[in-house]
Parts: C-alpha cells; structure tokens; sequence
C-alpha cells in the first residue's frame, strides 16, 4: 500500500484516518462492536459468503453501494445473474434529517381544521412535527443509515458514477495464455482499466480531489462466472476463483479502491465433497472474511435462542494490516437482525443462558433431597 | 377446479421468471413426475398462456392426455421422447439442441410473438449429456432472452450429484420438492419461492393427482412438536367489574367534548404561532459512545 507522508497527502473524499497510515471507509452497519473496526480500510477486500438463498448478503453489497453514491464515491458492480441495473435500482434511500422542509412544506399545503384529523386539540403546537423522531438521521457519526422498505431517488443514485459488468452481455474472450477462464479474466481486465483511466492508481496527476472506487461483484464462484467448483469435486479450473482474487487483491493495493465479493460457499462446501480445501484458500487470499448463517428454513429458526435474529454472523478472518497481529474480540457469537432502519449486529450470550439452566438444574435437584 | 390452480395463478402474479419441480422420488415411483408435467401444462392453458414441451422421457400422448381441444393448439409438444440423443434420426428435438439460440429459434418459428413458458421433461437428461456449468448458462441466456417468459424444469435429484442439483436451484427463483408421504397415494411437496426483493416465502403440502390431472392439496403439513397457537381472543375490557365508574355515557360525553380548553386559540393566532420562524430553538444533540443507551439497562448498573 502506498502512502506518502503527512504533509504531501491530499484529502481523500468521505475518508478518515484512523491509524497512520490507513484510510478507512465508512461501513454502514455501525453496531458491529467487531471485525472493520468502524470501517473498511481502503486497499482491502472483504469476503462475505452468502446465505442460502442470497437475501443478507446481497442487502450487504446493496448497503455498500448506498453508502459509496450518499458519499460520492464511483462504483463499480460486476453480477452475473441480475443485471447490475437492476441491483442499482433496489438500493436502499438514505434517512436524512429533513424536518426543516417537511414543516414548511406542511404548514403551507395543509391548514389546520377541526375536520382534520391530525389537527391536534391540545398539543396543537407539536402539530407540525414529524411523527417520529429520526435520532439516527441527526447523528453526523461517520456512515450513514438507510430505510430498506424505499429505494433510492433515481437523481440521486444516477449522480454517482457506476461501472458495470454483466457477465452475459459480455463476448467470451480467448485466453490461451492466461491462467484464468474467460468470465474472471474479463472482469479483471475490466476492473484494471477503469482503475487505470479513472486515475485511481496514481497515473492522473493530483489536481482534483482524488475519490475512492468502490467494487461490488456479486456471487463470484457460482456457474454463471463458468466456475464449475461449486458442482464439481475436481473442478477443471480448480485454481480459476483463487488466482483471481490473488490478482485482484494486488489491484486493490496499488489504487485507492475497496472491494466488496460475495461467494456462495455453501454450494462450495457441499456433504458429498468432504472438507475441501479451497474455502480455506478463498478466505485466506482476503483481508476480512465473514460468512452469513441465516436461519430461515433450517432448525434453528424454531430455538427460542435466536428468536429476535435472523441469522447468525461467523467472523472467518479479521484484517492484519501493517501489523503482526489483528485485535482479537472477546466473542465470536454474533447473530444478526434485519430491521427497517439498520442491520444490527449483535453478541449473543450462549454462555450465559447455558450456565443459568445448569444453576436451576442444580437448585431443582437439592430442593427435592 | 381445485384450489391448487388458484395457487398458479397467485404465483404468477409474482412474475415467476424461473421455476422449477425437482423430484427427490426414488426411481421406482416416477409417476409423480409425468402428472406433475402433465397437470402444469393443463394448469398454463387455463391461463392461456402458450406453452413448448421438451419432452425427452414422456411421450406425447401421455403428457396430452385429457387435455381440450380448444387448448391443444396452445400447446407446442418437441418430441425427444423416443430418440432423446438423436441417435435414430427419429426425434424432431435431441439433447444436443438445447441451446439458447436453437431453443429461442424454435419458439419464434412455431407461434406469433408472445411470450411464453417453457417446460423440460426432464433437465436431468440434458445434465447428464453436457457440463452441467455451460447448461446453467444457457438456462440463464434462456431466462434474460425476453421470448420465454417462465422455464420450467424437471429435474430427478437422485441421478445427480448434490452439487448439480445445488447449482439448479441456487439459479432457480422457486423450487419445489417432491417426495412420496407415507401415504402412497400422496405425496408432499416442499415449495421455496425466492423474490427479488430477498424475501424467501417456503410451504409444506400434501398433494395427489388424480387420473383426470386433477391435483388435490389435501392439507398443510404441520411440524411434530410445533404448538400451533390460538389466536387471541379479544381482550377483556378493563373498565368493567371496577367498584367505580370509569364509562361515560352519551350525555356525559358530550358535555366533555363542550369543555373549554385552556390555551385553546383563536385559528389565526394557531396559524401564527405555527409559522416557523427563523432561528428557533431546535436542540442539535450528538450521542458520543457515553451515551449507549440499553433500553433493557437505563441506569447502566445492571452487573451482567
């Protein structure tokens, strides 16, 4: 990672320093106690392997996009299956603190009468107020929250710059000489060259504010990439998804960008192929990995445990960035909760459940003695 | 009609673009499979939908039996059945053929230009000829093409390896899985629907198919153990069986709502007093990380 001292850096868009040393970008799910330590650093890749049916972890790359246009950051989003288009249009909107417009927008179009009925009698003096009062929006912590049940404004989500790569409009490319199978060695040209003519990389000279890339690319690894180690035991490409993200973690180095890849590990990591190896692999050749465990249509949707969650959040590998050792949390049982407003991150305390049943076991037991 | 039909048509309305019928059945019972078949392609007609058949494992007479004549014109019958590798010359469609491009060709070839659902009977013999990886693309070139609107696909879970059969259905927005129930004249089916929006809506039940491709939903399947509970009945009111009166009677309630109030205003001096004037006292608060509140621990002196 190249960084230059103190005094030569120019201010980076919508950045913050945290260590000397490291950028980190706004991470939207600001109750994560753990892992990105309030952001992601600039230069990394986060690896999430996706749930079942592909509902959190997609929300996840959607609240990575969100946060990159409310910040002005240019994106880039490579799928497969939908188009990019289509994921852009189901971004969330941000909440922003917008009282001040409403009241005067209010007091002008609608005269109170008694016929109303949110003409208040009594507390007429609050009458003009929001329903609720949106503390989240008045916080100018760093990151931004967002209302999952509305999409983004189009003019908004329009500002922003996106690049994008759809895996079935692009034409299979010959590749004798490279290593990897056409789909992964398209995107990676394609990622190189928008670094490069974006100037992400350091090749335009620092005249302007230099701004951050943001990459999604969404289920990497599946079929639809021509990737077949999710159906095969010896895949024909079997090195096809690793020496991508080798490849593309150097990429991301070298320039001003974070990426965001989502893998569909558990077609991966299928009963019939044993332990494999190459999940191992995959989570090594990224910074921070973690795997969504959602609950929906297995057993543990019935146990009164995670009743208030809806999956649980495994935390495969923390970032080691300039640094021997990572910091390590105290408890890796987090469980996670989709809620209009905000994707909570939680510990849950199977310890502490667990060890209370084992003293009203014990009580019960002396008590009939 | 039964009340399965019903269903189709509600699934529709959630714009179904790929949908599939995985049997998990042991081989010994596969007719499941073909009145399954046989009861969607009655099922798409009602709807008046045009539909294209590969059928490489039934003929044409079984999976057309029964059905009107007015619909028949509807339905476009490929028959792979008797030849499905081509081996013969005798079949008018091979697995070989399943392309996107061929596949598209032939639909805009046999009607005029309306969408239209396709269904193949069965998937699994187009797996076992090709790589799994290249049929997955093309189901998907198929799905994004615009000529077909809904592939339906017959797949035998137990002729493949977990992976393939994990491959499909991750690429399917809906599957429903079939199995005999103890019953042998039922069976169960499991249904996951996936929406776009990332819902994921799944069901449980038992279902049977009679010889005139009526499908009966017998009943939902209920999970051992799992309590079902009453719904609640309303809630007791709590001004009754009081020792003093806390109801209002007609006369009384009008005389409350007569009261003047106090501070009640004139409409004009509530206008004013409304208007937002500039600079109004609006407190900006920021909670620093001292100020995480614990809705279930206010005081923050709660050992845990």
């Amino acid at each position: 990672m190249v960084f230059h001292s103190q005094e030569r850096l120019q201010p980076i868009n919508k950045t913050q320093r945290v260590t000397p040393g490291h950028l980190t970008l706004s991470e939207t799910t600001q109750s994560t106690p753990v892992g990105a330590g309030g952001g992601l650093a600039v230069g990394t890749l986060l690896l999430v392997e996706e749930d079942r049916y592909d509902s959190y972890s997609r929300m996840l790359l959607k609240y990575f996009l969100a946060e990159g246009v409310v910040c002005g950051h240019e994106l880039f989003l490579a799928s497969a299956r939908d188009h990019p288009d289509e994921i852009m249009q189901e971004l969330p909107s941000p909440i922003v603190d917008d009282v001040a417009g409403m009241k005067i927008s209010e007091g002008q179009s609608q005269p109170s009468d008694p016929e109303n009925p949110d003409t208040m009698k009594i507390a007429w003096r609050y009458q003009n107020q929001p329903r609720v009062q949106t503390a989240l929006a008045s916080s100018v912590r760093f990151g931004h929250y967002y209302d999952v049940s509305k999409t983004m404004e189009p003019e908004l989500r329009q500002a922003a710059k996106c690049h994008s790569f759809y895996q079935l409009q692009e034409t299979p490319v010959t590749t004798e000489s490279s290593p990897l199978p056409s789909p992964y060695h398209a995107l990676l040209k394609s990622i190189q060259t928008v670094i490069r003519k974006e100037g992400f990389d350091g090749s335009t000279p620092q005249s302007k504010v230099r701004n951050v890339l943001r990459l999604g690319l969404h289920s990497l690894g599946s079929v639809l990439w021509g990737d077949d180690v999710c159906c095969k035991d010896n895949p024909a490409h079997c090195h096809a998804l690793t020496t991508f993200l080798y490849a593309l973690r150097g990429l991301l180095r070298t320039s001003l960008s974070v990426a965001i890849v989502t893998v569909p590990s558990h077609l991966i990591q299928v009963e019939e192929f044993g332990n494999r190896a190459v999940m191992g692999r995959i989570i090594r050749l990224s910074d921070t990995a973690i795997a969504l465990e959602s609950f929906r249509g297995s057993e543990k949707e019935a146990n009164p445990l995670y009743k208030d969650y809806h999956g649980l959040l495994h935390v495969r590998q923390l970032p080691r960035l300039n640094c021997l050792s990572c910091e390590v949390p105290d408890t890796k049982d987090l469980a996670f909760k989709l809620k209009r407003k905000q994707f909570t991150i939680e510990h849950i305390f199977t310890e502490l459940l667990s060890s209370a049943l084992l003293v009203l076991t014990i009580t019960a037991g002396e008590q009939q003695e | 009609m039964c009340c399965r039909e019903r269903k189709l048509e509600d699934s529709y309305s959630f714009k179904v673009t790929s949908f599939q019928v995985i049997n998990a059945l042991n081989p010994s019972k596969p007719f499941y499979s073909g009145e399954c078949v046989h009861y969607m392609c009655r099922c798409f007609q009602i709807l008046g939908e045009d539909v294209h058949v590969l059928g490489f494992e039934s003929p044409e007479t079984q999976v057309c039996a029964g059905l009107d004549s007015s619909c028949v014109q509807k339905l476009h019958f490929h028959e792979g059945f008797p030849d499905p590798l081509g081996w013969k010359c005798t079949s008018s469609f091979t697995v070989d053929q399943f392309t996107s491009q061929h596949i598209t060709q032939l639909i805009k070839d046999t009607q005029y230009a309306k969408a239209s659902v396709l269904v193949v009977d069965s998937l699994s013999l187009v797996l076992r000829h090709h790589d799994p990886v290249v049929i997955c693309q093309r189901l998907q070139e198929l799905r994004k093409g615009g000529v077909i609107k809904t592939v339906i696909g017959l797949l035998h879970s137990d002729l493949h390896q977990q992976g393939v059969v994990g491959i499909v259905g991750h690429l399917a927005s809906t599957v429903i899985s079939v199995a005999p129930a103890n019953n042998e004249r039922h069976g169960v089916a499991k249904t996951t629907r996936r929406t776009k929006s990332g819902k994921v809506m799944q069901e449980e039940e038992y279902f049977s198919v009679s010889e005139d491709a009526t499908l009966s939903v017998q009943a939902k399947l209920r999970q051992p153990g799992h309590v079902q509970k009453e719904q609640d009945v309303s809630e007791a009111d709590p001004t009754s069986n009081l020792t003093f009166n806390l109801r209002l009677s007609e006369e009384e309630r009008k005389a409350k709502e007569k009261v003047a109030l106090p501070f009640v205003f004139s409409q004009e001096k509530k206008s004013a007093l409304l208007r937002p004037t500039p600079g109004t006292g609006r407190i900006m608060y920021e909670p620093d990380a001292n100020d995480d509140f614990d809705e279930e621990d206010p005081d923050d002196d709660l050992d845990v």
